[in-house]
């Protein structure tokens, strides 16, 4: 499903989350990055229909978002995973799952029973099926999250940050599990791990402050650090000039790692940038223009 | 409509974890149990003990017994169904399926109310089983019944639109304290000692239905008070309309409640 949005704005009482946001997304997994409080969740739950949007356009699929009827169309082709998913706890994930299905409308008791058993065995939860909910670990409660997201086999995927929190091996197989249900469908993917987007994206959008500073191909978005990534070693102290990456302590000094428009230090060699060199990058030069 | 079939999923799960509730069917135990054993003038002992005495007495005995403080636990149990998809965190999900807040507030009604009611409709059927076996009467499970529809059930749907939406405003602590005051002061308290509703058409401990079926007065039915329009003679019709005038009453809270949700989805 294609998402077309123009201008979109939205406010909580005095504090504006979303200021202008333009957005196009043509299928496929596309991620979502941002800092605390950039506006990931606003957006994304006025895509999923929870909330209504303050002022834009937001089409997806053809439909207007702005609009009772549009908003019901889109959910019923929609899979979303908040940020902050609560679950029954006196429900079993097998019996929270049907309850889902039903809300959905898959109303053939045998086809939706199929289902239910075939996604717990996706997401690993059929030795744990018939447990009530209560007590579940974080990564049990994001497996039923996904679980029930996939449901109703959805074209549109909305998933906040359903790797916060998990081990790496369960990150990984989250994240894998994602990218395969791209195939024919869209992903919208928010999360702070920038690495999770280079592995699993082509695209993929940056808001700051509520209004997307970038939006293209995640192979542009990592050329944005090249030739402003710097290696370099110090006795200690840090570089004074640009933002530290990383800083590994060696026996003859620390290793620095530096994003940073000019050459931090004479010795600095310049490296090859990572996504998350020019994810830096590019929220340094922002918040440069913001200021300045 | 596919709105009925996604309004019965609600009901139907809604009735299941309100039914699995333990603390419910304790509460609802220990309250019937101890209502069984005490005197309070009006119980079933009271019931002539021939064994020829007529079932619609006998467990309209019964019910209004059960009347008298069952509807407490409905309040109470009932306080937090609305409320706990905001806690549980679980209304986020709920607002981005295609069921509108109208769908999932009706069958929240629907479903916890009648899981709310399962125990009570229990214990009036041990006490209907247990009459039959001492009368030897086959009509004390059928009269069982319909004294529950009659006295208990119209004051559960009563009960259960303010406890559902009243919490909202008030949080379900502040108005577990309010509703077991309003209990007592509006059903128990004569209209001599203070002005109360008690003994009229809107009291929801069913006066006028437990009066009808007995055939005599009963629980204040009619007694001089305030609202004297709400006062009628304990008739037949009276206690139809007092059924549903209770019905009603209970089911304004919940339009209410949809209608301003309906309102905030979009504001
Ligand atoms: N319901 C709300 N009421 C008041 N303010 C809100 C509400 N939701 C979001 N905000 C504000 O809007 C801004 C954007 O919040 P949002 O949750 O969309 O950010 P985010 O990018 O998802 O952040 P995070 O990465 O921390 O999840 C924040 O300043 C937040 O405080
Ligand atoms: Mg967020």
């Amino acid at each position: 499903m294609d998402i077309a949005i123009t201008g979109l704005r939205r406010s909580f009482g005095r504090v504006t989350a979303l200021r202008g946001v333009d957005l196009t997304v043509r299928g496929g997994m596309y991620g979502l990055l941002g800092g605390n409080g950039a506006g990931k969740t606003t957006l994304m739950r006025i895509m999923a229909g929870v909330i209504a949007p303050g002022a834009g356009q937001v089409r997806i699929g053809g439909y207007d978002l702005t609009t009772r009827s549009g908003r019901r169309q889109v959910q019923r082709r929609l899979g979303y995973v908040p940020q902050d998913l609560g679950l029954y706890p006196d429900l079993s994930p097998r019996e929270f799952l049907d309850y889902v299905a039903l809300l959905k409308g898959l109303d053939d008791s045998a086809a939706r029973r199929r289902q239910v058993e075939e996604l717990l065995d996706v997401v690993g939860l059929t030795g744990v099926a018939g447990r009530r909910m209560k007590g579940f670990s974080g990564g049990q409660r994001r497996r039923v999250g996904i679980a029930q997201a996939l449901l109703g086999d959805p074209a549109l995927l909305i998933v906040d940050e359903p790797t916060a929190g998990l081990d790496p091996e369960e990150r990984i197989r989250f994240r894998t599990l994602l990218a395969g249900l791209a195939g024919q469908r869209t992903v919208l993917l928010s999360t702070h791990i920038v690495e999770d987007v280079a592995q699993t994206c082509h695209e993929t959008a940056v808001l700051a402050a509520g209004q997307v500073i970038y939006s293209g191909s995640v192979a542009d978005l990592t050329r944005a650090a090249e030739g402003t990534t710097w290696q370099m070693s110090s006795a200690g102290a840090p570089p004074i000039e640009g933002v530290v990456v990383s800083a590994v302590a060696r026996e003859t000094g620390t290793q620095f790692r530096v994003i940073s428009p000019a050459r931090p230090s004479p010795d600095a060699t310049s490296v090859a940038p990572t996504l998350e060199d020019g994810y830096l990058a590019l929220m340094q030069r922002h918040s440069s223009t913001a200021v300045g | 409509m596919s709105g009925v079939r996604e309004t019965l999923a609600v009901c139907r799960y809604e009735f299941r974890m309100q039914i699995r509730k333990r603390s419910l069917w304790i509460t609802i135990a220990l309250l019937a149990g101890s209502l069984a054993a005490g005197r309070f003038g009006m119980g079933p002992r009271y019931a002539p003990a021939s064994p020829g005495a007529p079932a619609r007495e006998v467990m309209t005995r019964w019910a209004f017994l059960f009347s008298v403080i069952l509807p407490i636990a409905f309040g109470m149990a009932l306080a937090d169904r609305l409320l706990r998809d905001r806690r549980l965190r679980t209304a986020e999900l709920l607002a981005s399926m295609p069921p509108g807040s109208g769908g999932r507030l009706t069958g929240t009604f629907l479903g916890s109310v009648t899981a709310t009611g399962a125990p009570a409709l229990a214990a009036m059927l041990v006490a209907a089983g247990y009459e039959t076996v001492r009368r030897g009467d086959p009509m004390m499970i059928p009269w069982g019944l319909a004294a529950f529809a009659a006295v208990l059930a119209p004051a559960l749907v009563f009960v259960a639109g303010y406890a559902l939406v009243c919490p909202l405003v008030l949080t379900a602590p502040l108005f577990r304290v309010l509703f077991v005051g309003y209990w007592f002061w509006g059903n128990l308290l004569l209209p001599a000692t203070l002005p109360t509703p008690t003994g009229s058409l809107l009291t929801p401990i069913g006066s006028y239905a437990a009066s009808w079926l007995l055939g005599t007065p009963v629980l204040h039915a009619g007694i001089p008070g305030p609202l004297s329009f709400l006062r009628p003679e304990p008739t037949g019709s009276a206690a139809a309309g007092s059924i549903a005038l209770l019905v009603v009453a209970g089911l304004i809270p919940l339009l209410a409640a949809g209608l301003l949700r309906g309102r905030w989805r979009t504001a």
